[in-house]
């Protein structure tokens, strides 16, 4: 009495193929039903890269719209002759953003008896919000990573995100991989960060590295994890933990809030002890946020994204 | 599969014993897939902060546990990424046990 569908463990081509919906469809129906949140999101992000595009105003002109304090002794005592004296806004200095995205395609995100896709829309819906408004933006070169036991490269950094390159991203995705390595996933991200700022053009002092990554949020190894997230800090990566928490009223589907750890440790009578926490207490990343519906996505995102954008002008010089 | 590997699990009891029946609100909890029926009495008993801890049996589909989680996972065909309903049952005291006062 095996259930079949609980044995799947084909590899990710062989379930595209038994899915019913082609990738194309698939992406034309989530970036469909996201279309009014992503221009919501779009224009967020807009206001808030906005003044991040603009620069001070800056001298010296014959014209302009303020007049440089500094010039105006040095101009009487010319006799007037060294008349550069206005400030102009100058031409907005193109800050440079390297955004990527990574979605969780472990199996725990498909984790239920029932058919229950909530979860895998949600996570392809937040796909589609994201390279859509980020795109739409130009606000900057875009890599999107599938991971599980394996991170793999579902769009690299250096290509424009175009239509076909969004059907072509949801066939990297089976939410059928048997781990989810956390720490590998964040360890070939900041080696992918390292090799794009080597390949960017320009001054890397004016680059700036976003990582979001799309997971249901229960991952091992905290402690080593902690550390790969510090190192990704040191070298100005920053990292965005996106967890995708639906909560299902039918089945037992539980908030990752209320998920505890067990660990046995023998005391000195030898005698097993149990301690119980809350696993969000060791969650190894700095900055995480918990999305329960898609439509909070705009909100959450933006607000993440507004928090960076402002620590990247306020830094920048 | 490595030490490390963690597994969310949902313990239930079909007991209508309410002394041994978990708080309402006991949600999945992660535990190192090492773990074997000893292990799991123990956290039951913490759960239920027995201060004279009962002994536990599991059973997982139906089958008692007799090895570790991993084992069962493996000989099962089971993935670690979804979250396991382990049911628990009062342990039968074999009959060759002698019981001291
Ligand atoms: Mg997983």
């Amino acid at each position: 009495d095996l259930d079949i569908d609980s044995i799947n463990i084909g590899t990710p081509e062989e379930y595209s193929e038994q899915s019913t919906e082609p990738a194309g469809a698939l992406w034309a129906k989530h970036e469909a039903s996201t279309r009014t949140l992503s221009a919501t999101l779009t224009e967020q992000l807009r206001l808030i890269l906005a003044p991040t595009l603009a620069t001070k105003l800056r001298g010296d002109f014959r014209t302009g719209k303020r007049l440089n304090i500094k010039r105006i002794i040095p101009y009487i005592a010319s006799s007037y002759k060294r008349d550069k004296i206005w400030m102009r806004r100058s031409v907005p200095s193109k800050r440079s953003y390297q955004i990527m995205l990574a979605l969780d395609d472990s199996k725990s995100m498909a984790d239920s008896d029932e058919k229950d896709q909530n979860k895998v829309d949600l996570a392809f819906q937040t796909l589609a919000l994201i390279a859509k408004s980020l795109s739409v933006l130009e606000a900057g070169d875009l890599c999107f990573l599938s991971f599980g036991q394996d991170a793999n490269i579902a769009h690299p950094f250096g290509t424009p995100f175009t239509e076909n390159a969004g059907a072509n991203l949801f066939q990297s995705f089976s939410f059928q991989q048997d781990k989810t390595d956390i720490r590998r996933l964040v360890h070939k991200a900041i080696d992918l960060f390292r090799t794009a700022r080597n390949n960017s053009h320009g001054a890397t002092a004016d680059l700036w590295q976003l990582m979001l990554i799309i997971s249901d949020g229960v991952c091992e190894e905290h402690e080593t994890i902690t550390r790969l997230v510090r190192q990704a800090q040191d070298e100005r990566i920053m990292i965005v933990f996106v967890i995708v928490d639906q909560l299902n009223s039918e089945s037992k589907t539980q908030s990752i809030m209320d998920l505890q750890t067990a660990e046995f440790t023998a005391d000195d009578t030898g005698e097993m002890k149990v301690t119980r926490k809350k696993y969000m207490d060791t969650f190894p990343f700095r900055w995480w946020l918990v999305v329960r519906d898609v439509s909070e996505l705009p909100i959450v995102l933006s607000a993440a994204l507004r928090q960076w954008f402002s620590e990247v002008v306020e830094t920048g010089s | 599969m490595d030490k490390t590997a963690q597994i969310r699990i949902q313990l239930e009891s079909r007991d209508p014993d309410v002394t041994i029946k978990l708080p309402e609100n006991t949600g999945p909890i992660l535990v190192s897939t090492g773990l074997r029926r000893i292990a799991l009495s123990t956290l039951v008993n913490n759960l239920l902060e027995n201060e004279k801890p009962i002994p536990f049996e599991f059973l997982i589909n139906g089958q008692f546990l007799r090895t570790t989680i991993d084992e069962f996972l493996t000989a099962n065909g089971i993935s670690s990424e979804v979250t396991l309903s382990v049911e628990y049952v009062r342990a039968l005291i074999p009959p060759s046990h002698v019981v001291s006062f």
